[in-house]
């Protein structure tokens, strides 16, 4: 009796013991409401391209709806144009995932409708090809050579009843790639500018990139850092590093209301070069204001002003405003204008002598860089002349050899005080020259080697060539002393036989050519997008130089003069620069004609 | 010391419960709050994650949720913590499928009602027991609706309570360890206590019951100089007392009964010589003078007294040395009765005192000896008739399954109170200065009580003063049987209540009696109030 009892009361205890453990279920314990719902209701988005119905029964608008409908984000590109296309001929179109999505962007050229017999309608798209918009916002060059599509369209009321206008049309024996028209690429992308340092770290060089309009603002951000994840342009690659290797976004970037959270999984702690990323992807967002608070690993930096990083680091150190000058009579002198500032030649007058063209610049130190083609010892022999130093330079070096012709030598900007270098092009070849004006050439991997034009970025990091008669742009490696130029991009263009370019905008070029008759384009950088700023001039343009800004120098926006015939004219306004615009000129004899300024250029 | 163990055991116990319980909660506790603050900072992330769209369709909208998920599991799917995180869209489940990290099962640990409460927009958590990634753990399973532009889902923490549970267990283990030391180490105490304090104590208890059941030899076994020692020799002396004494009386007892033996045995002798002259003289009176021959009657008369006197001393000393042997055999006590009231019809028509029998129409079969019986119901039966003050004498018979009794009733005197009992001892006479009319020796009743008692039986009495007496003999129907209950009532049925009993319909007044006892009495006449009661 006694045994049981207490080995009773020792199980109880034990039990009481063990059955407060954890339990292996439990009933559902609520703690509150969740956390705030973010506003509800549509995401702000920009616009997106019109849909198959859109057009009604007018053709050509339908072509052109079809040639926008892959715009916009690129994972559904596919979807989108394959709403035009008619069901029984869906699967002629691959689809292709993720990064594969390509828009092959063409420039219509022509389009021929031929009606059927079978209501059907055939039509013929002669294109340029301008490149590959791809998935990063990049605009690579073509791969596709055809220069001609050819599909069919039907009503979409084919098989039923009545032929309602309303019901637009179908896309037959649709090509096998997602087309583009550069006007869609104008009217549904957004072209942004992002930057990435130089190899030597020293300067911000703008890539230029399209962001989907469809693409809502709150995602901007994340774009943008994924850009820049996902490194620069390929042409682009031997002027400028990337972010470091297996740089990572972690998920998205996020933010609103003025405040930016970006997270990226990056190897290396190095202060400064986390405090170059925050400044390069604060020039990178453009205009957008607030804070940024970047994360390395989880890491939160301090959180960053965008608006006071860019004006704390500027992009370019630009010296003074633009000043204009020109040769007349072999010497160089200022051109005066209404409201603007004209100096004075930074050059003695020993100096300033035989010049036929020039290109004056002013390095960090304010000193004077001075390369000149000037007149060599007979006629037609030119030597370029170097001279640098302090207001007004006195002393040239001229180069050892002359050449038949010689372009407008150019100089690469430098934001150190690393000697000076400048690109010229003599007889048909790239040279590069130091301040001894000492000349090397540049070999270029380019299938015509005769190189009649070239012109450096602000940011000394990329070049413009023109190069039998085709349009390049290079990047440039300054690394070591030398100057290497990467491989040449050509640009598809409107312009044929382009013969003078410079650098209008950080990705503007202004080219001058000719489309029938000879013409000046503003065009973008990957040759896509441009604006004609002269069509009806006479003479074809041997000189153009033109100021180049950016978004940190807004005045005067587009400037550019230029020679054509011998006569030298400027823009906004557009007019001829007349000899009494030289200033510092002695007084032409009453009866002489006078000779005209020649050779336009800036100073800055 | 059982009880010591119980109670001892049920307070360890209580506390055990209440230590592991409270550790346990302070574990899931922590636990809880932990992950709430995980599941609360990964809702706003995963919120501000999939802030950007508007539509579930979206196909980067699955991509972000997995970066989201893996982000907020630790971004390497290979640790092994065993937290999952979980996104699921129960809103959608045909456009955002559920993502966890580490890829896992999770729908099986995540209840209805749990989806229920999240659904609802409440951030609720339960312990589910699952197999997730290794074996099967007990689970924290705490959800978070996560809002979206589009509509809501829902994030969901699987953080393996294995390290809690098992310091649960660890805890809870030590304590029971504990406890059950504590509880054995009581048991070990309260047995050392019981064998030093307890034993001896029970050992002077049985002793003292063997002592008074008569082993008069039993002692105690003294050790050391302590208070049990004390008590031992204390006891052992009081038993020597009293073992010495109570054989001192035995001896003179035994020397009594010997006595009495004797001198009735020696008395006997002379007593047949004094008898046969006395025989003789009786015989040859009517020749002697009248005083002469009177004397020789009242000799005669005399001698049978000292003869009946002396056979019941006799009789008596047979008891006491325990001789009396009972000759039991089934007897029918209806005739019994009859030769009884017979033989004494003489006497009793000579007082005047009628005889009357209440017995049952068939034989009354009983075990008994039926001389030992007969002469008990002699001596009732005459000691009615000769204290029957010329009212009638009652005899009643009465059987049951395991009795037989007789009631034997009389009308006269009666007895006083107490007197019950005096009428058993031996030569005691209810008044002294009575004259004897039957010449009783004093010794009948004593008889009958041991022949009684020799039956396994029970002789009472029962009188009060005015009221006469009954005596009752109940004997079992089988020899050696106990008795339990008597077939017949020992107080008669006619008898008057004590205090004089209710009147005949009357009403009884209780009250204040005096010395503050509570009086009960007849109520006041004429009251007309049948029951009254006062507070």
């Amino acid at each position: 009796m006694r045994r049981p009892t207490v080995l009773g009361a020792l199980g109880v205890m034990v039990l009481l013991g063990a059955g407060c453990g954890i339990p292996a279920a439990s009933d559902v314990r609520v703690d509150g409401k969740g956390g705030a719902a973010t506003e509800a209701g549509v995401i702000s988005r920009g616009s997106e391209p019109p849909t198959r119905t859109a057009s009604g029964s007018d053709n050509g608008a339908f072509v052109r709806n079809f040639l926008s409908a892959a715009a916009g984000e690129p994972d559904r590109a596919y979807e989108r144009v394959k709403a035009f296309i008619a069901p029984e001929d869906k699967t002629r179109l691959q689809d292709k995932k993720g990064s594969e999505v390509a828009l092959n962007v063409v420039r219509l050229r022509e389009a021929v409708y031929t009606l059927n017999s079978d209501s059907t309608t055939t039509v013929k798209i002669a294109v340029q090809q301008l490149g590959v918009l791809r998935t990063n916002g990049t605009l690579a060059p073509p791969v596709a050579t055809e220069t001609e599509y050819e599909f069919g369209l039907r009503p979409a009321s084919f098989n039923g009843g009545a032929n309602d206008d309303r019901a637009g049309f179908y896309v037959i024996n649709p090509p096998n790639v997602l087309l583009l028209s550069d006007t869609a690429l104008r009217e549904y992308y957004q072209d942004e500018t992002i930057y990435f340092w130089s190899s030597d770290r020293s300067r911000l060089v703008p890539d230029q990139r399209y962001r989907p309009q469809a693409v809502p603002v709150e995602r901007q951000v994340n774009e943008v850092v994924k850009w820049l994840v996902g490194g620069p342009s390929d042409w682009l690659r031997p002027g400028v590093v990337g972010l470091p290797d297996r740089t990572e976004l972690i998920n998205n970037a996020t933010g609103g209301n003025g405040r930016w959270e970006v997270n990226l999984d990056m190897s290396g702690d190095d202060q400064n070069g986390i405090d170059q990323l925050i400044t390069q992807i604060a020039w990178s967002l453009g205009d957008l204001t607030g804070q940024l608070e970047l994360k390395i690993r989880n890491n939160a930096q301090p959180v960053v002003d965008l608006g006071e990083r860019r004006d704390s680091r500027v992009l370019y150190p630009y010296a003074t405003g633009p000043q204009r000058f020109g040769v007349y009579d072999g010497a160089i002198h200022p051109l005066d204008f209404d409201g603007e500032p004209s100096g004075t030649v930074p050059l003695t007058p020993e100096a300033n002598r035989n010049v036929v063209s020039a290109s004056l610049g002013l390095a960090k130190d304010r000193r004077i860089l001075a390369a000149m083609a000037v007149t060599g010892s007979g006629k037609n022999r030119y030597r370029l002349a170097v001279g640098t130093g302090a207001d007004p330079v006195a002393v040239l070096s001229r180069s050892g050899t002359e050449y038949s012709s010689i372009s407008r030598p150019v100089w690469l900007r430098t934001v150190d005080n690393r000697p000076s270098r400048g690109l010229v092009v003599a007889d048909g070849q790239l040279y590069r020259f130091d301040e001894a004006a000492r000349m090397y050439p540049v070999p270029l991997n380019l299938p015509s080697a005769a190189v009649t034009a070239v012109a450096a970025a602000l940011d000394g990091q990329r070049v413009a060539l023109i190069a039998g008669g085709r349009l390049y742009v290079a990047a440039v490696n300054l690394d070591g002393g030398g100057v290497s130029i990467g491989p040449p991009r050509e640009l598809v263009t409107s312009l044929t036989n382009p013969t003078a370019v410079d650098w209008g905008r950080e990705d503007q070029l202004v080219v001058a050519g000719s489309v029938g008759q000879p013409a000046i384009y503003e065009i973008s950088v990957d040759g896509a997008l441009e604006t004609p700023l002269r069509t009806d001039l006479g003479a074809k343009v041997t000189h153009l130089t033109a100021y180049p800004t950016n978004r940190g120098v807004r005045a005067p926006s587009g400037a550019y003069m230029y020679e054509a015939n011998g006569v030298a004219y400027r823009s906004s306004p557009f007019e001829r620069i007349e000899p009494g615009r030289v200033r510092d000129i002695a007084p032409v004899p009453t009866g002489v004609r006078p000779s005209n300024p020649s050779a336009p250029f800036f100073l800055y | 010391m059982t009880i010591t163990l119980v109670a001892s055991s049920l307070l360890v116990g209580g506390f055990a419960f209440l230590i592991a319980d409270k550790i346990t909660t302070i574990l899931l506790d922590s636990a809880r709050s932990d992950v709430r603050q995980r599941v609360t900072s990964g809702a706003s992330y995963a919120a501000k994650q999939v802030s950007f769209y508007g539509q579930p369709q979206e196909a980067q909208l699955q991509e972000t949720i997995d970066g989201t998920v893996n982000y907020l599991a630790g971004g390497d799917p290979q640790q092994t913590s065993g937290v999952v995180v979980a996104i699921t869209a129960n809103d959608y489940p045909n456009d955002i499928q559920t993502r966890t990290s580490p890829s896992a099962n999770v729908q099986s640990l995540i209840s209805p009602e749990l989806r229920a409460a999240i659904a609802d927009g409440k951030v609720a958590s339960q312990i589910r027991t699952g197999r997730l990634t290794g074996e099967t753990t007990k689970y924290l399973v705490y959800g978070s609706p996560v809002p979206t532009r589009f509509g809501q889902i829902e994030l969901y923490y699987l953080v393996p309570l294995g390290r809690q549970d098992v310091t649960a267990a660890d805890a809870r283990a030590t304590v029971v360890a504990t406890g059950v030391a504590l509880v054995i180490l009581l048991g070990l105490l309260a047995a050392l206590v019981t064998r030093l304090v307890v034993n001896p104590v029970r050992v002077a208890a049985r002793t003292a019951q063997r002592l008074s059941a008569g082993l008069l030899d039993q002692r105690m076994v003294v050790n050391g100089e302590d208070d049990l020692a004390l008590l031992a020799a204390s006891f052992n002396q009081m038993a020597t007392n009293l073992q010495r004494q109570i054989l001192r009386l035995e001896e003179m007892s035994r020397l009594q009964r010997r006595f009495t033996s004797d001198v009735s045995h020696e008395l006997r002798t002379p007593l047949t010589t004094v008898r046969m002259a006395a025989d003789l003289i009786f015989a040859e009176r009517d020749e002697f003078d009248p005083a002469v021959a009177r004397s020789a009657e009242l000799l005669q008369a005399e001698l049978d007294r000292f003869e009946e006197l002396l056979t019941d001393l006799l009789e008596i000393s047979r008891f006491d040395a325990g001789f009396a042997m009972l000759d039991s055999e089934p007897t029918d006590l209806v005739p019994v009765v009859h030769r009884v009231v017979d033989r004494l019809a003489g006497l009793a028509e000579r007082v005047g005192v009628p005889i009357e029998l209440d017995l049952p129409g068939t034989p009354v079969i009983a075990e008994v000896d039926p001389r030992r019986v007969e002469r008990v119901l002699r001596n009732l039966v005459g000691n009615a008739v000769e204290h029957g003050e010329a009212r009638p004498v009652l005899i009643t018979l009465g059987i049951d399954e395991t009795a037989v009794a007789i009631t034997v009733r009389d009308h006269g005197v009666g007895l006083k109170v107490g007197e019950e009992k005096l009428v058993f001892n031996r030569f005691w006479r209810a008044d002294p200065s009575r004259a004897r009319q039957t010449g009783g020796t004093g010794l009948g009743l004593s008889i009958s009580l041991e022949d009684a008692r020799l039956h396994g039986g029970w002789l009472e009495a029962w009188g009060a003063p005015g009221q006469g007496a009954q005596f009752r003999l109940t004997l079992p129907a089988r020899a050696g049987d106990r008795l339990t209950t008597s077939p017949l009532r020992l107080v008669p049925a006619d008898a008057a209540l004590p205090f004089g009993g209710p009147r005949d319909g009357g009403p009884l007044a209780i009250g204040p009696g005096t010395g503050g006892a509570l009086a009960i009495g007849p109520a006041p006449a004429g009251d007309g109030q049948r029951t009254e009661v006062r507070s």
